[in-house]
């Protein structure tokens, strides 16, 4: 089955691909390409929501069995650590490439277009609020307004259930409920289980701890709970108030009823939702164990939407086009607020931009900009200079005044 | 102005669901027993209600045209939707059960053909028991099935039992309980938090429930 992307859909569906493309690139991601074809071995020896029929096989003249490209997180990951020696501790690659996947309703395309983003990083606060103010600057970019980020933790459920005593199928059935907030049947379903009364009134109200940050985490702090479970809780605040200082408060939903939807997810899952539109446009979260099924530690995280959907949820909204820069900004502990504020602005100049601590920042990276906040002073150094500014206003004009002033600034 | 969409099927249900909203002051004048309209509005411009088929309703709130709906469970067993489930309506009550001729036997036997509107729920059912089955997909006047011979058992709601009584069958066994619920799309629950919540007190505070 297929259905056809005539004139204008295709031309949007370009627009946008150029558009993501562009604010990926202000967060400093690469592109990459993977190849079309996988190994079916690849995806049975690990643990996906792909489902094995839903997979396109080709068989080769060996006879080796192949998959369409069903995915592009799996074998990116897997080239990765086969790579092994000397890889940077951090890494930034996005891709914009067509998954197959088997559809079972008519009219629906087999082939769509995946566009999404993998940062191999060490797992903290600060990457994961970075991952998903990169989602919603993404997701305005292509014109939706009322961008909203539902925020879960994929192992919190786990975390909850993991000393029950109860069946894989019940496990199931829980699941289905939470994730359908069904408090109406949740409540007699815990009675009929083994589970110690204090976890069945979280699981309980599992669905409930759904809304803004502050509703949420006051709720969690009557509950009782383990303390890795605390310490996920921990976690998901801290990145919470991160994703705050971005200046995204409005645009981010808490929702512990949000339960892992890959195999592979471990630590902050999220989806991200446009006016209008039933579906999630946009998932992600972090997977620091995929890589260690093939046998290395190199955690990540990532998102991924598809073209069609934000084709079909988009407005015709032109955007004009613009020059872009490359700059680090380097800081202080203490000063993350302020990197946060000058990285923000820069990226909304559509400065290609990564900001990290400079305890993390021993290997220069390759950028025409390095900003240096220290307790002391703020620096932009370039490959001649040194110079010293005191506000944002004056840090334009020093680029500027090395650059030309840039069209875009009238 | 952006509404609130609603989806239900006509009949008892909605017209009760309606009656509860208008406890919170939310009333829909335009509508009347006759009307044809498949689409109204609340006086206030705030909720737009779409008449469709009851085994419609998960299947708009799904794709996000309503972003509530207001169904039996029935419907929601015999096809599941990615969906929040919220709110027990307590109304529209009645049960979901196995009926045919006094004492059919439905336990340790090896084959049965069932004749019923829900035949995934049905086959479920029989598969736990470890019975095969044969299944016969109707859409109406299912009690005929067992009368003709065509099947052994049905599966069918039951409200008051005197369709089957009248026909001389009997309940065999129980399934579920099955009542109204209301369902919520999920990227709408995430983009209009406040108006749903909203129209969820609404709803609980025409049932008489506080939260």
């Amino acid at each position: 089955m297929y259905s056809e992307i005539l004139g204008n859909e295709h031309e949007k569906h370009e627009k946008i691909i150029g558009t993501l493309g562009k604010r990926f690139t202000t967060y400093g991601y690469k592109r990459i390409k993977t190849s079309a074809f996988e190994q079916y071995d690849l995806y049975s020896n690990v643990r996906t929501s792909i489902n094995q029929n839903e997979m396109i096989k080709v068989i080769d003249y060996t006879g080796e069995v192949l998959v369409l490209r069903p995915d592009v997180t799996i074998p990116l990951t897997q080239q990765l650590v086969q790579l092994n020696d000397n890889l940077p501790e951090e890494m930034r690659y996005y891709y914009v490439q067509e998954v197959f996947r088997q559809t079972f309703q008519e009219n629906e395309r087999i082939g769509k277009t995946q566009a999404g983003v993998e940062f191999y990083c060490k797992s903290s606060p600060a990457s994961d609020a970075e991952t998903i103010m990169l989602a919603c600057h993404a997701l305005r970019d292509v014109g939706f307004t009322d961008v909203k980020i539902e925020i879960g933790y994929a192992g919190f459920f786990n975390e909850l259930i993991a000393d029950s005593d109860i069946t894989a199928e019940q496990t199931a059935e829980l699941k289905t409920l939470i994730q359908a907030k069904n408090v109406v049947e949740i409540g007699p379903f815990l009675q009929r289980l083994s589970i110690d009364p204090s976890i069945k009134e979280v699981l309980e109200q599992l669905p409930l701890l759904y809304g803004a940050p502050e509703v949420v985490f006051e709720r969690l702090q009557n509950l009782q709970v383990s303390e890795s479970a605390q310490d996920a809780i921990k976690y998901l605040q801290r990145t919470c108030d991160i994703v705050e200082l971005y200046g995204l408060k409005k645009h981010i939903v808490i929702d512990l009823g949000l339960i892992n939807h890959m195999g592979y997810y471990s630590g902050i899952i999220f989806q991200g939702y446009v006016e209008n539109f039933g579906k999630p446009v946009l998932m992600g979260g972090r997977y620091d164990a995929l890589s260690e099924e093939f046998g290395m530690k190199l955690p990540a995280i990532g998102f991924a939407c598809e073209i069609e959907s934000l084709v079909k949820a988009s407005s015709t909204r032109e955007k004009k086009e613009r020059y872009s820069i490359d700059v680090t900004v380097i800081y202080e502990e203490s000063r993350i607020k302020y990197a946060i504020d000058i990285t923000n602005e820069l990226r909304e100049r559509d400065y290609r931009v990564i900001s990290k601590p400079m305890k993390d920042a021993e290997h220069q990276t390759d950028s025409l900009y390095t900003i240096q906040l220290t307790e002391q002073q703020n620096n932009l150094v370039d490959q001649e200079e040194m110079k010293e500014f005191i506000d944002f206003k004056q840090l334009l004009d020093l680029i500027a005044s090395k650059k030309g002033v840039p069209e875009w600034i009238i | 102005m952006d509404y609130l969409t609603v989806a239900m099927a006509k009949g008892r249900t909605a017209e009760r669901a309606m009656k509860f909203l208008e406890k919170s002051d939310v009333h829909f004048s335009e509508f009347t027993d006759e009307s044809r309209k498949l689409v109204i509005y609340d006086d206030k411009q705030k909720i737009k209600l779409i008449f469709v088929k009851a085994v419609d309703v998960p299947v708009y709130v799904e794709k996000g045209a309503a972003d509530v709906g207001i169904v039996g469970k029935d419907v929601m067993m015999e096809d599941p939707r990615d969906v929040y489930e919220l709110l027990d309506l307590g109304i529209g009550r009645c049960k979901l059960a196995v009926a045919g001729y006094p004492d059919t036997p439905i336990e340790n036997i090896p084959f049965l053909t069932v004749a019923s509107k829900y035949p995934l729920v049905a086959k479920e059912f029989f598969d736990k028991k470890g019975i095969r089955t044969e299944m016969i997909k109707l859409n109406g006047s299912i009690e005929l099935a067992p009368l003709i011979g065509m099947s052994d058992v049905i599966v069918d709601i039951v409200e008051t039992g005197t369709t089957l009584k009248e026909n001389g069958l009997v309940v065999l066994q129980e399934m579920a309980d099955v009542s109204a619920r209301l369902i919520v799309n999920k990227a709408s629950y995430a983009t209009k938090t406040e108006d749903i919540q909203q129209f969820i007190k609404d709803m609980k505070e025409g049932l008489g429930v506080r939260s």
